[in-house]
């Protein structure tokens, strides 16, 4: 600590309320389970002002503090825990509730001040909840595995099974050519293929969720497979996942054979379809 | 609501963090004004470029290394290997290739 003690140093040894969602009060689960908070010394509670609750725990200062939080999210280690706490304590209440999921880190400084928020943005948070009331989020991530593609595209595509065929024939430095030739040929048609695939899918999926868009790809590194991600989507659906099951099952029996795979991810909060904004009045 | 509806969708492991990433750090409701911090202010990009190496990191520790043996390189060219990854991990943070001046409109 190099910091001078004085009036930031006291502020720092205070505390503050970490937001993690809103609910509406007569829904609120009456116990939130023993999901550890974002900062472990404080319980997450039901913050109830009117019709609404927000689901709160008190945390430290000085993690929190808008001077100490830039050099915590440096940690990574700190980073990864509060993330998945915030999202761990969401899914409790989820599993109960339909929640209006906040942005990682929404601190306020005092109760009061949350409770002012909960009061002012009433409106508008209970038409948020409105649009998810029942419902949740689900992932689904799409992948293609390049070899498998290639093999399926051979048994249809004359030109590949030419390529093959002069590729596995030929020596030396000729075969090296051909295969890449090959290659490319299959890059080309797998790009084709991908975006095609993805438009359909996520059309498909659409028209089975109350709603979808889709999200940037992920890096290889990071979906821990290692065929190609093609497609990388979130919906709003029914808890019972009906119709958007029914939808995946097809798709992946129609896909399967040209190497693709469906990966399914949730239920979250509904992250990807609250206001991505609640401006202060 | 009915938790055991909600379980029937899980495949049972916990969330990968690239998928918790980006959605806690990049989604859910943003409130303005009356907040002690306003996470729009800190610098996310390199926040969240550290996480999503941290992770790759952590995979590779557990011996999920993959992606640096021949499975990568005989899908890549060989060339630029190091290159090609960051730029993956910089489009999976949200990061544009060039970073562009925004236009000065007044």
């Amino acid at each position: 600590m190099s910091s001078a003690p004085g009036e930031a140093a006291l502020r720092r040894n205070g505390s503050g309320w970490y937001l993690y969602g809103v609910v509406a009060a007569d829904e609120a689960p009456t116990e939130l389970g023993a999901s550890p908070a974002v900062d472990p010394e404080h319980e997450v509670v039901l913050v109830r002002e009117g019709p609404l609750a927000g689901v709160a725990s008190q945390v430290s200062l000085e993690d929190f503090d808008d001077a100490a939080l830039p050099e915590r999210l440096g940690d990574t280690d700190w980073l990864e825990q509060k993330i998945r706490a915030h999202e761990q304590v969401l899914e409790k209440v989820l599993a109960k509730a339909s929640v209006v999921p906040c942005r990682f880190c929404t601190v306020y400084r005092s109760e009061d001040e949350l409770r002012r928020f909960l009061d002012e943005r009433s409106e508008a948070l209970s038409a948020a909840l409105d649009r998810v009331r029942g419902l949740v989020e689900i992932g689904v991530k799409v992948f293609v595995d390049r070899e498998r593609f290639a093999a399926a595209r051979a048994t249809r595509n004359q030109e590949v099974q030419e390529l093959q065929a002069r590729a596995s024939s030929a020596g030396g430095g000729r075969a090296y050519l051909e295969s890449r030739r090959l290659e490319q040929l299959v890059s080309r048609e797998l790009e084709r293929f991908t975006s095609e695939a993805g438009d359909e899918i996520h059309t498909r999926l659409l028209a089975a969720a109350k709603d979808g868009l889709a999200l940037p790809l992920q890096a290889p590194e990071l979906s821990g497979r290692e065929d190609e991600m093609i497609f990388n989507g979130a919906y709003l659906v029914n808890l019972s996942g009906q119709e958007v099951g029914a939808a995946l099952e097809a798709l992946a029996a129609e896909y399967r054979e040209a190497g693709v795979h469906l990966e399914l991810t949730g239920p979250w909060p509904a992250y990807n379809f609250v206001p991505a904004e609640l401006g202060a009045t | 609501v009915s938790s055991r509806e909600l379980e029937s969708y899980r495949s049972g492991q916990p969330a990968q963090l690239a998928d918790v990433l980006e959605r806690v750090l990049d989604k859910g409701i943003v409130i303005a004004g009356d907040i002690q911090i306003n996470l729009l202010d800190i610098e996310l990009l390199t926040v969240k470029i550290r996480l999503l190496i941290a992770s790759a990191d952590k995979a590779r520790e557990m011996g999920i290394d993959w992606w640096e043996g021949d499975a990568f390189l005989s899908r890549g060219n060989g060339r630029g290997e190091l290159e090609q990854r960051l730029r993956r991990l910089e489009e999976a943070a949200g990061l544009p290739a060039e970073t562009e001046q925004e236009p000065s409109s007044s």
